[in-house]
């Protein structure tokens, strides 16, 4: 029978191998992408000498490093508002959802096995000028011209990304909550604390690093989304993840957005290492 | 009842008050927004006109029919789901794996472990398909299933590592313990006391891997090799203008299956649990 | 790799052990992969193979939406137990990136304009035009555009036009490329998102040579459509699920396209029209290519062949609106629709139209960075 060192093999072992040989190998391929010279689609077997000119080129784009501060900052919007909606959700499943909590819960993530293309195509009829939401703000005489803000605009991409990380981000909130154990709350019940006491003292703090999760969890795939700005967000609403996907595929240059991809991997990795210090350090401080 | 239990039930929930917060509302509101455009395919589901347009052009239950004899289409959808079934289990199992080995165990590499299992998230997923073409070109492996399915485990890992962490955090030590202080060896300790007390969270995991690799479509075109998923298969047919009503009609056949699918496995594991412990968590 | 399961997951692990021999009887019993490539570089020369050598099975790297039976049924009625799999690109410059990224595909399917590189790269073979039994019925012209120094490299297959889709409601007639720039429409014009094409619209509206420009004239360029963002409502890629959605629900008026969505409009009744700009429309042809790396080249011969046969060729006009290689095909077109979405009562509308030329690997460095700094401004 296995040890306690033995288990830990076993466990830390196969997540590992996988996650180096079908990860880090394929990153690693691309990294090297982004120390080659020329930009052609080149082959991984034509001959090639480690340069940084597409590093050179993306960090002198002025246009490139802006967009990233831009994508950082939806980002950390976008994580902001899916955490804080997110909240009240998990505490409705955890708190008055009882034994149905499970159920609630599948409701939440089924529209996910909905094709997201088609869905998106079912809200542009609502949110288009000519569309649902346009049509009822105009008959009820609320609005003279159609609110082209909806639609194709940077906004319209942070309520569209804000509505669909909602039910995952709930998950690791819900899943800290879970583990509040009711002693907590029926002892500061006890001790005189009134409803919203025992939230802010008990439930908050306690549920916080599921809070921290879902926002990191929500944060670190937005700097790099492509997906919702290309159906959703116009003109304006174009991220960087946008910029490498156009390398990728409209232009055949993938060492330049290797390039992109990995200055995005380290800025992003970067501050999330720093944010986490500065949440450490408060908590040992508080 | 527990002398705990029977105050809660007198006080309501432990929570804030009941009536000042409309918590319910919220959720309802909620569920409502995300089933707004469901509810909007599921309509022109029946519609007789084939663009995506009002107004409705007449009811008609043939693209449903044309669905079930569709047998590319009904193909692509059986591939989706056994890619999506396969990445989720492979997913969620390691996703586990790096949770217990992080919160139980103490060894050098532990922060690298988690940081390895979370950084999957961090990769767009095109720069991952062209990734992974690399890889599999390089060692000459052709596309097909197989690959997606890797490729979608990959990116699974992360959400089911966190939120298997989130809820294995808040779980006692003390009960594994105890559990080995009355003989049983770690494995059985993790087999008898640890996963019942995780079921639910693990079925989370499990339904977020899932879903994850089901409407997947930025990897799967990269790796996709004659047996198309239904994320690529619907791609490719959304050129066809007139095809469109077919293609909502399986979208929406797939998402009751997939609600019908989660309900049964629920009951299967609530019927199990009630069997086994008088406590409700 | 044994995992510890408790009872009430066996249902789970079941689950998923079903599924993995489910995936694994179906790849193998449809195998979706070419064979090793040591047998490939043995028939890398023109000459092919033996027939009955040959592997029963084709890789064909394509557009989404191309993978359909309807545009191969001839090769698949006379050749039931061959294996056709597919292969994604999305871009020219995609499909060129697979191509030279290592991709096994024995044929692959791209656009007017790239067909230098594939034949300096030598990813690509001769086509023995005598094996082509619906050869004869494509037009000279066509024939051409697969030729690279007199000789037959690609097969031309589907082709279109593209020119200013416009809203005859919200706006005037429209004479000229420069519509798009025109503020008049700011917020309802929508542009396609591809670098060679907005400097080919510009060289048009300029009157510059797009073959020669110089790096004033594509400052200039650059400049000019970072301006035009802000008359934009967004770019396009999607012709079918992006643009004609918007051109429809009216929230596009003016659009750089393809016919396909001008047909679609008109079959559906909207006031829509295709301009004949003065400066001439633009047209691009498709064009398939069988990879030097095949070793199923008498296969992929017959594959292409059959896709220029009526049936398979007039599935592209009646599915997507595109023009078809086959003249036989075009001259039965009797549908009004088609008829004025290909101009083909109008033969002067050919006779100005401008052909999408070679492009140079400079150049095309250089007009698909200069975009992707457009789209970042």
């Amino acid at each position: 029978m296995l040890g306690r060192r033995g288990t830990l093999k076993f466990l830390a072992g196969p997540p590992l191998v996988w996650l180096a040989l079908f990860f880090l190998l394929p990153l690693f391929l691309i990294a090297a992408f982004s120390f080659r010279a020329g930009s052609g689609a080149i082959g991984p077997s034509d001959p090639w000498a480690p340069s940084v000119e597409q590093y050179q080129e993306v960090l002198g784009t002025p246009a490139f490093m802006r967009l990233l501060g831009v994508s950082v900052l939806v980002a950390v919007g976008v994580a902001g508002f899916a955490t804080l909606l997110a909240y009240p959700v998990a505490y409705f499943l955890t708190f008055r959802a009882g034994s149905h909590a499970s159920l609630y819960l599948t409701l939440l993530l089924v529209p996910f096995a909905v094709s997201y293309l088609l869905r998106v195509m079912a809200w542009k009829l609502m949110l288009g000028p000519e569309g649902g939401i346009n049509s009822l703000l105009g008959s009820l005489g609320l609005t003279e011209e159609p609110i082209g803000l909806l639609l194709y605009s940077r906004p319209a991409v942070i309520i569209t990304l804000v509505y669909v990380w909602i039910p995952f981000a709930a998950l690791p909130i819900y899943a800290a909550m879970q583990r509040i154990d009711r002693n907590h709350l029926e002892a500061a019940a006890d001790l005189g604390a009134g409803p919203w006491a025992r939230f802010w003292r008990v439930t908050v703090p306690l549920s916080l690093p599921g809070a921290l999760a879902t926002f990191f969890m929500v944060f670190i795939p937005t700097v790099g989304e492509y997906v919702t700005p290309s159906l959703v967000g116009g003109t304006d609403g174009i991220m960087y993840g946008n910029i490498i996907q156009g390398f990728f595929t409209r232009s055949a240059n993938w060492p330049m957005g290797s390039a992109m991809a990995m200055i995005m991997l380290g800025l992003t990795l970067t501050l999330v290492v720093v944010a986490l210090r500065v949440v450490d350090l408060r908590r040992v401080a508080a | 009842m527990t002398p705990q239990a029977a105050r809660l039930g007198r006080r309501g929930s432990l929570g804030v008050g009941r009536t000042r917060v409309p918590l319910g509302p919220f959720y309802g509101a909620m569920l409502a927004l995300l089933y707004l455009p469901i509810a909007i395919l599921f309509v022109f589901s029946f519609n007789a006109g084939t663009a995506l347009s009002f107004p409705i052009e007449g009811l008609t239950l043939d693209w449903y029919g044309e669905v079930l004899a569709n047998g590319a289409m009904l193909d692509a959808a059986r591939n989706s789901l056994v890619v999506g079934v396969g990445s989720a289990t492979l997913a969620t199992a390691l996703g586990s794996m790096v949770a217990v080995a992080v919160l139980r165990f103490r060894f050098r590499g532990r922060s690298l472990l988690l940081a390895l299992a979370g950084l999957p998230l961090i990769v767009p997923f095109v720069v991952m398909g062209v990734a992974f073409f690399l890889l599999f070109v390089a060692v000459d492996v052709p596309r097909s299933l197989f690959t997606v399915g890797i490729g979608h485990s990959i990116i699974a890992v992360p959400y089911a590592t966190l939120i298997v962490l989130a809820r294995l955090s808040g779980l006692d030590p003390a009960l594994e313990d105890a559990a080995m202080d009355l003989g049983a060896t770690y494995p059985s300790t993790l087999r008898r006391v640890v996963l019942p007390l995780m079921g639910q969270t693990l079925l989370s995991a499990w339904l977020t891997c899932f879903i994850v690799s089901f409407d997947e479509i930025a990897l799967a075109i990269f790796l996709v090799g004659g047996d198309p998923t239904f994320p690529v298969f619907l791609y490719g047919q959304l050129r066809f203008a007139q095809r469109l009503p077919v293609l909502i009609a399986m979208a929406v056949l797939l998402m009751v299956g997939t609600v019908a699918l989660t309900l049964i496995a629920m009951r299967l594991r609530q019927a199990r649990w009630a069997e086994r412990s008088p406590y409700r968590l | 790799m044994r995992v510890p399961v408790a009872r009430h997951h066996t249902a789970f692990v079941l689950l998923a052990s079903l599924a993995l021999i489910l995936a694994a009887c179906g790849s193998s019993a449809q195998s979706s992969g070419p064979t090793a490539t040591t047998a490939a570089s043995e028939a890398s020369e023109s000459e092919p193979a033996s027939a009955a050598a040959e592997p029963n099975e084709l890789l064909v790297l394509d557009w989404s939406g191309y993978e359909a039976d309807d545009f191969w049924t001839d090769f698949k009625a006379a050749n039931p137990d061959t294996e056709v799999a597919f292969e994604f690109g999305d871009t020219d410059a995609n499909i060129l990136a697979l191509m030279q990224g290592g991709s096994q595909a024995d044929i692959f399917h791209f656009y007017t304009g790239w067909q230098q590189f594939y034949v300096d790269e030598g990813l690509v073979q001769e086509i023995d035009t005598s094996k082509l039994a619906n050869w004869d019925k494509v037009p000279d012209r066509y024939q051409e555009l697969g030729q690279i120094d007199g000789k037959q490299y690609f097969v031309p297959w589907d082709w279109g036009f593209t020119s200013i889709l416009y809203n005859t409601e919200q706006v005037d007639e429209v004479t000229s490329w420069d519509a798009l720039f025109n503020e008049e429409y700011a917020g309802h014009v929508s542009m396609w998102n591809d670098g060679p094409g907005a400097v080919a619209v510009s060289s048009y509206v300029n009157g510059w040579d797009e073959t020669a420009l110089t790096e004033d004239q594509l400052a200039q360029i650059e400049a000019d459509w970072i301006a035009q963002k802000s008359l934009n409502a967004f770019y396009w890629s999607g012709e079918y699920t992006d643009l004609c959605p918007a051109v429809q629900d009216g929230t596009v008026w003016v659009a750089y396209a393809w016919q396909g969505c001008y047909a679609t409009a008109l079959a559906a009744g909207d006031p829509v029209a295709y301009a004949n700009p003065e400066e001439g429309r633009n047209s691009w042809v498709g064009l398939y290519g069988i990879s030097s790396d095949t070793d199923s080249y008498e296969l992929a011969l017959e594959f292409l062949d059959l896709k220029l046969a009526e049936l398979s060729c007039g599935n592209a006009v009646t599915l997507f609106y595109y023009g078809c290689a086959n003249g036989d095909v075009m001259a039965a077109i009797e549908d009004p629709v088609l008829i004025e979405a290909f101009g083909i009562n109008d033969p002067s509308i050919l006779e100005s139209t401008n052909f999408t030329p070679l492009v140079t690997e400079e150049q095309r460095e250089a007009w698909t960075g200069m975009w992707e700094r457009v789209q970042a401004e």
